[in-house]
């Protein structure tokens, strides 16, 4: 169920309360276990950060965000910093999604900008013609580490802020990419700007290295006002996007990039060694 | 304007055809004429004279946001001149089998 829109050209004070979910609601992910994982979905109208190194599968993530979104009649933006981002119409349409065949129909948009733009609009004027057309639910900016380029590293939380209230102020559930610079090892940081606290949830990517192979965990960090599974769970890009599989339940360390098997398991394999040398 | 004219206009140059590539596979784009040659690998002096004609055609529009120009594409004119382009073509061609 989603709350009734308001009608084109429907005043500021209109579209404030009309977008506004009603509570108890939860704007769900439409990957089932995820959304098992943050106990029905994400809070309406929260601003959550989706953090992850280079190829972590962020976008893919964003993007199915929104896909499930217009599945579920929640139109959706999808805003992007990339020099060609026709790419993104091409690499959707691997998993299945036609963007552009989304857009036609009135529930989509893929709005492609430089990041000093959206810096530039103090009075939010890059994105208020799309919203007012498209009135979406949701929306994904890839990625907010773009602007750390444009901004001194003092005037990035201030950028950032203003870019959240601007979301939260008309009620639009939103996910934020952030480049996390650590790909391995010892200490992990989710953004080295000080932004952890501006967002309602993080949702941390971490590629991991475990027994000469790499495999990829999702862990959910941050969740206010909600409990959340606090387990590191191995997620995979499938041919029809992220699927989340089970949680790391026989090794510890993933976070701190030093993976080991948990002691239970390690006792099994020498009984299992010492099992298969009698034979 | 009559379909043949607008084919003209939106084909009249290269960069012309460059630019419409790029606002056709990326019809959400929202750059000022400088990131618009940068997409296109082009300088904005290369470029500047062909996006006029593009915005007094009607398919590319223009604004403001803070102390930059914008320019971006409006879908539903775009849409309007491509069907007078594809009215012509069929003219012609039903013209060439008779």
């Amino acid at each position: 169920m989603t709350a009734a829109r308001p009608k084109a050209g429907a005043s500021g004070f209109d579209q404030f309360f009309s977008s506004r979910a009603p509570e108890g609601l939860r704007v769900k992910t439409g990957i089932v276990e995820l959304d098992e994982m943050l106990r029905g979905g994400f809070m309406p109208g929260d601003a959550v950060m989706l953090a992850g190194s280079a190829g972590s599968g962020k976008t893919t993530l964003g993007l199915q965000y929104l896909v499930n979104g217009v599945k579920q009649g929640e139109p959706g933006i999808y805003v992007t910093f990339e020099e060609l981002p026709d790419q993104i119409y091409r690499d959707a349409k691997n998993f299945g999604w036609d963007l552009r065949k989304m857009e036609e129909e009135g529930n989509f948009r893929v709005i492609c900008t430089s990041p000093s733009l959206m810096l530039e609009s103090g009075d939010g004027s890059l994105l208020d013609d799309v919203l007012k057309e498209v009135q979406p639910r949701r929306l994904v900016i890839d990625s907010l580490s773009h602007l750390e380029m444009f901004v001194k590293k003092d005037d990035m939380r201030m950028e950032a802020y203003r870019i959240v209230s601007y979301l939260k102020t008309r009620g639009i559930s939103s996910i934020l990419l952030w480049e996390s610079p650590q790909i391995s090892g010892g200490s992990y940081s989710v953004t080295d700007v000080g932004l952890s606290f501006l967002v309602d949830c993080i949702v941390a990517l971490k590629p991991v290295e475990i027994e000469s192979a790499m495999r990829k965990a999702l862990v959910i960090l941050k969740m206010r006002g909600s409990d959340h599974d606090k387990r590191l769970r191995e997620f995979e890009i499938t041919p029809t996007g992220v699927k989340i599989e089970s949680a790391f339940t026989n090794y510890e360390g993933i976070i701190s990039g030093s993976p080991r098997k948990i002691a239970s398991e390690k006792f099994m394999d020498l009984f299992r060694g010492a099992s298969e040398k009698r034979k | 304007m009559s379909g043949s004219e607008i084919l003209s206009t939106l084909l009249g140059s290269e960069v012309r055809g460059d630019l419409l590539v790029l606002f056709h596979r990326n019809p959400g784009l929202i750059d000022t004429v400088d990131g618009v040659a940068r997409r296109i690998g082009r300088t904005t002096v290369a470029i500047i004279s062909e996006v006029r004609e593009l915005l007094v055609l009607g398919v590319l529009r223009q604004k403001r946001i803070g102390a930059s120009e914008v320019v971006f594409l409006d879908r539903a004119k775009d849409r309007e001149l491509l069907e007078s382009v594809a009215n012509h073509l069929k003219t012609i061609r039903i013209g060439e089998e008779r």
